[in-house]
């Protein structure tokens, strides 16, 4: 009845493998038993998370590479026999009022958040649907998302464009996919304990403000919302497409 | 548990399962136990509730049964109140009889309303009070929903008022219950073929319309919505309060 989170023998591709939520995501899969190929612009960075992953006896492959680079993605994919699953995660955040938003700001995050979300996803799900049992074995994508995917919050219109966004790619790639068995979900955490959250909590007056949010009272684990990722990625969830799992600790049920 | 990932194990811990014989709430009942939770089978049919003992035994994992109706307040409560550990709440024992808005009787809008939406206030009532009362480390509700507490469906008005309902119920829930540390979330199914349901699907045309509004082509199987359950009733969901999983291959995300 139950069926376990469990990956064995699918390849999992990670954007934004080098740190915060990517790193976890990417080591989780691992850990479920995925092939994993992480990915991110910095070298040491992978470095680190292929170590990891090799201490824990799994399996991974590191490539480095900008996602908006999608010249080098491509020359990247022809490397890869196969791939089952991406965590499409790479993406970024540079709060400000709406009135102030800097013009070269919003492109950087809509370009990196947007568009390259949309290409990494159009280029793997085309290799993903050549598989020629692919409808037979299935095949997950996961957008990295975020409670604000959902509801506004200040300081993040351009952030809250993207993801809402993101929200709106997933739930139409999901209708298109399904006819090969890919489903495809995304994951809307609320702050989760990460190096570019932390840089925010600095600031005390807003990580208090933040967390009277959170009816749980804690802001997420990188663990937490890697789980998720897994669930989605495995069978688990093999009749779960175009929704959210949406890990905020009740942020967005208020 | 990994370094990430997070394993969905309920060893120790005591679930309550409504509806517990038949179709879901069966299912569910034994995928909990399947993670090693001890089960208590709320249901009207001593027989049925035997043979699932029987199998749930089998699982090495405790097994309590209470022969009673969800409607027989006093008969719960008394039960309810005598337990002395729960942890899990799975809120599962409802029904529906589709009937078009225009001649809707009063006698079906007087059974909806009692099983689906009073007697599922009144047992997540009497349970989070029990779980309050005797687990400081807190707990986890799950509210069965449906897609129809999201989107509406032909001849559906009251199970749609009653499942919305639900949905409602279980974000007040969460804020409530957040200070206790239980989380409280809905899983939302497309239509699973359970005993209930067959009925419905011996009508071609309701065949049709199903298969045409589920993008990934099937229905959902007790499984799938179990190993849902399972993982939203373990710590593997921890940070997970106030929302839903929508398990309905794409229907609502048309």
């Amino acid at each position: 009845m139950f069926k376990k989170i469990n990956l064995k023998g699918k390849t999992a591709l990670v954007t934004g493998a080098g740190k915060g939520l990517g790193k976890a995501c990417a080591i989780a899969l691992a850990e479920a038993g995925a092939k994993v190929i992480t990915i991110s612009r910095t070298k040491s960075d992978l470095a680190k998370v292929d170590k990891i992953i090799k201490k824990t006896k799994g399996s991974s492959k590191s490539f480095v590479c900008d996602v908006t680079d999608l010249d080098s993605f491509k020359i990247l994919l022809k490397k890869i026999n196969n791939l089952d699953i991406l965590v499409n995660n790479a993406g970024t955040n540079r709060p400000e009022h709406f009135t102030k938003v800097k013009r070269g700001n919003m492109e950087y995050l809509t370009n990196l958040n947007m568009k390259a979300v949309f290409n990494i996803a159009q280029l793997c799900a085309q290799k993903m649907v050549k598989a020629k049992n692919r409808i037979k074995i299935g095949g997950s994508i996961i957008h990295m998302s975020s409670q604000l995917g959902k509801v506004g919050c200040e300081g993040r219109n351009v952030y809250n464009m993207n993801k809402f966004g993101v929200e709106g790619l997933a739930r139409g790639m999901a209708c298109e996919l399904a006819k090969y068995n890919i489903r495809v979900n995304t994951v809307c955490p609320t702050f989760v304990e990460t190096p570019m959250v932390k840089a925010f909590f600095k600031n005390k007056k807003f990580k208090n403000k933040m967390l009277k949010n959170i009816p749980l009272g804690r802001i997420a684990t990188e663990s937490d919302v890697a789980t998720a990722v897994a669930f989605l990625a495995a069978d688990s969830s093999a009749m779960i497409t175009g929704t959210s799992l949406v890990v905020d600790g009740g942020w967005t049920a208020q | 548990m990994g370094l990430f990932l997070k394993d969905i194990n309920l060893k120790g811990k005591t679930a309550l399962v409504t509806g517990a014989t038949k179709g879901l709430g069966r299912g569910a009942a034994i995928a909990l136990a399947q993670v090693g939770a001890n089960i208590i089978a709320v249901g009207r049919n001593i027989s049925e509730l035997k043979s699932l003992g029987k199998i749930i035994k089998k699982l090495n994992v405790k097994y309590t049964s209470f022969n009673c109706d969800v409607n027989d307040y006093k008969t719960i409560k008394n039960n309810i109140t005598k337990l002395k550990k729960l942890d899990i709440l799975i809120n599962n024992a409802g029904t529906n009889i589709p009937e078009p808005f225009l001649k809707v009787k009063d006698s079906s809008l007087e059974t909806l309303l009692n099983v689906n939406t009073k007697a599922v206030f009144n047992i997540a009532q009497l349970c989070a009070n029990q779980i309050i009362k005797l687990n400081k480390k807190g707990g986890s509700i799950i509210n069965i929903s449906s897609i129809f507490g999201l989107v509406a469906g032909q001849d559906r008005t009251v199970y749609s008022m009653t499942k919305f309902g639900v949905e409602g119920l279980t974000k007040g829930m969460a804020l409530d219950l957040a200070k206790y540390n239980i989380r409280v979330n809905s899983v939302c199914p497309n239509i699973v073929l359970t005993p209930r349901t067959k009925k419905y699907f011996a009508n071609k045309k309701y065949n049709k319309y199903v298969k045409e509004s589920t993008p990934l082509d099937k229905i959902a199987t007790v499984s799938d919505v179990a190993t849902s359950i399972a993982f939203l009733a373990s710590e593997a969901s921890s940070m997970i309060t106030g929302t839903s999983i929508i398990i309905d291959g794409g229907w609502t995300a048309k």
